[in-house]
């Protein structure tokens, strides 16, 4: 009767341990679970601010290559001017046998 | 064994008075909030993809007005940063509401500063706002959008149901900290924003800059109220360029980035929305008539010597003394006396159907918003006088858009094409889009009858009163005109305002462009042959020039080698 019962209480005592092995094993997948969330919010939230950089960038890349804006450069700052018609020479190649 | 079980139950209790309170902390502080979800606006390219209106996050400034105890000195604080009325941000902070909007799409370094202040009271909220990096560029067409980006005005507003999108929404929790939580991920309790669709115009950047530019050269020069410039592809009917300038040379141009600086009639886009007497440029389309009807031969002599005509209980004066004329040099020289004779061999029957097969009285269709049909009576109404009249371009209504559309039909051997400003809506998310290509309206006369007046506009610019549209190195047709303007007091014809224009195409033979220039209320000079045709001229060398258009009139000067 007394080995009975030690084994009968071994067996509760390896069910307990389960159930707090695996209650212990549920909350920390909670908080995992909810770690996990904040550093996918970080990380979303760091994508949308490179996101919005990149746009930004490119909104003023696209403005400053405004034809208005280049025009002013190039006559204003650097003195370049539109080639009078006279001056414009047409080249035609002719496409050479083999091409 | 005892103690096996009181640690188990230690255990257990100590982790279920731990979930309690972590369970009865978030019940507390839990705010279940539905968050709107912003869609990202379409972006507005032009024909070679350049951006001319995009969509960006800008951050907005939030408070919550029940988690603050002290407003005076919190809008205090603000109105330092956000250069905004102190009272006014108090009463928005006073009160028991979770959300209000303090200052909204803030410039980037005051939002910084909110930023810093690290504060739980108030925040920030990225919200989009519309930029125009191009700036004062295809104003008026782009139009502009509100503060909730919405298209007020222009292609915004036309295609608005295309650019906006539509909003998503989100379920979200808020932790023990106050931080956003999304349980569940899309699916749950969560729908993404579909993002605006980009719209593609044909409007080609450069080619809009050129024709902006010379226009407002020419409005400066000649102290003018206002103008149009618009450039056509007469083969599709593409709008490669659409320049309108309503307010003088001092105002500056439309700037759809801060629409709150100008006055409504400052972004009407009046290419379409008004209309005008036409003048001397509504000729040609006469001159088609009497030659598709046969009823005149180009090289006919009409005597014009009179220098004026009498048609019913009018008479009609020419603007210079003529001799007689051939019907080319009628068209040349923008003979009225002749014209009208012409004119009466036609008829008012034949005339008005081809006046309604080059469009003009009916709306070209055109994606713009507000455009009117014009003003073409009805044959049955016309008075004696009437034939007349409106051979000469007076006595009806049309819109320049109408006559751009119509000069293309001229150009590219009679066909009427629908103009167009988008090419193609993009879709969002990569599926398929919608694409929009020529389209034909009718043909308003035979490829034959169209040779033959080219030939009479290409006159014109060689020889007759548009010599100063020519461009150096390529052939050119087009036709004058110099419109007295109705004076809106006296309902009688202007002594003093002028509509000084210029239509045609280039190269004269197989054109690339249609290029229409109309210049409102010219001081001095009015003569449409010095104050559009040269507008004309530099818009089309530049523009041929950039199109890489081969020169086909060489002359002289200019080399064409071959190897």
């Amino acid at each position: 009767m007394f080995a009975r019962s030690r084994q009968g209480s071994l067996r509760r005592v390896l069910v307990v341990l389960l159930i707090i092995a695996s209650l212990i094993l549920y909350v920390a997948g909670k908080v995992s679970i909810v770690r996990l969330g904040y550093r996918i919010e970080a990380l979303e939230h760091e994508k949308k601010e490179l996101e919005r950089a990149n746009r930004s960038l490119r909104i003023e890349a696209s403005s400053l290559s405004s034809p208005a804006r280049i025009e002013e450069i190039a006559t204003r700052h650097m003195g370049m001017v539109r080639p009078p018609k006279e001056n414009v020479v047409m080249v035609r190649r002719k496409a050479a046998p083999g091409e | 064994m005892a103690l096996g079980y009181s640690l188990v139950a230690m255990r257990l209790v100590y982790l279920q008075v731990f979930e309690r309170a972590a369970l009865s902390t978030r019940a507390e502080r839990q705010q279940e909030r539905l968050v709107k979800l912003e869609p990202k606006r379409g972006t507005i390219y032009d024909r070679m993809g350049r951006e001319l209106a995009v969509s960006l996050d800008v951050d907005s400034v939030y408070g919550v007005p029940s988690m603050i105890g002290n407003p005076r000195e919190v809008a205090r604080r603000l109105s330092l940063i956000l250069q905004e009325n102190p009272r006014v941000l108090e009463r928005k902070l006073e009160g028991d509401r979770h959300f209000v909007w303090l200052s909204r799409k803030v410039e980037p370094d005051r939002a910084r500063r909110v930023k810093e202040l690290d504060s739980k009271q108030i925040g920030l909220q990225a919200e989009p706002r519309r930029f125009y990096p191009k700036k004062t560029l295809a104003g008026p067409v782009l139009g502009f959008t509100g503060v909730d980006n919405e298209g007020l005005e222009g292609i915004e507003r036309a295609y608005d149901k295309y650019l906006h999108g539509a909003y998503g929404w989100v379920l979200a929790e808020k932790d023990a900290v106050g931080r956003t939580v999304f349980p569940g991920g899309p699916g749950l309790g969560y729908q993404l924003p579909k993002a605006g669709h980009d719209i593609i115009l044909t409007i080609d950047e450069v080619i809009q800059h050129i024709a902006e530019k010379e226009l407002d050269g020419m409005l400066g020069s000649a102290r003018a109220r206002g103008g149009f410039c618009i450039v056509m592809d007469p083969k599709t009917g593409e709008v490669l360029a659409l320049a309108v300038r309503t307010s003088g040379p001092s105002r500056p141009p439309f700037n759809p980035n801060e629409p709150q600086h100008y006055r409504p009639e400052e972004w009407r886009n009046r290419c379409v929305t008004d209309v005008f007497e036409p003048g001397s440029i509504f000729k040609p389309f006469l001159a088609a008539a009497a030659l598709e009807e046969k009823v005149a031969h180009p090289l006919e002599r009409f005597d014009c010597s009179a220098g004026s005509i009498q048609v019913a209980d009018r008479v009609i004066k020419d603007a210079h003394e003529n001799g007689v004329l051939t019907f080319t040099d009628v068209i040349a020289h923008s003979s009225n006396v002749g014209t009208i004779k012409i004119a009466q061999r036609v008829g008012k029957e034949r005339f008005s159907r081809y006046i309604a097969a080059f469009g003009f009285g009916r709306k070209t269709g055109v994606d713009i918003p507000g455009e009117i049909p014009g003003l073409v009576r009805d044959p049955r109404l016309w008075s004696g006088v009437s034939l007349a009249e409106i051979a000469i371009g007076q006595g009806i209504g049309v819109t320049p858009i109408q006559v751009a559309a119509a000069y293309c039909a001229l150009a590219n051997g009679g066909t009427l094409m629908k103009p167009y400003v988008v090419s193609e809506i993009v879709d969002g998310e990569g599926h398929e889009g919608r694409k929009f290509g020529p389209q034909v309206v009718g043909r308003a006369i035979s490829p034959e009858t169209c040779a033959k007046v080219a030939m009479m506009l290409q006159r014109v610019v060689e020889s007759g009163t548009g010599d100063k549209a020519k461009p150096a190195g390529y052939t050119a047709a087009g036709k004058t005109g110099t419109a007295q303007k109705i004076d809106q007091r006296t309902h009688a014809y202007s002594k003093k305002n002028y509509v000084s224009s210029f239509v045609g195409f280039v190269p004269a033979v197989s054109p690339r462009l249609v290029i229409l220039v109309m210049v409102d209320s010219p001081e001095g000079v009015i003569y449409g042959g010095s104050v559009a045709a040269p507008v004309f001229k530099a818009v089309a060398e530049q523009s041929l020039a950039y199109l890489q258009a081969a020169p086909d009139d060489v002359g002289g000067r200019m080399l064409l080698v071959t190897r």
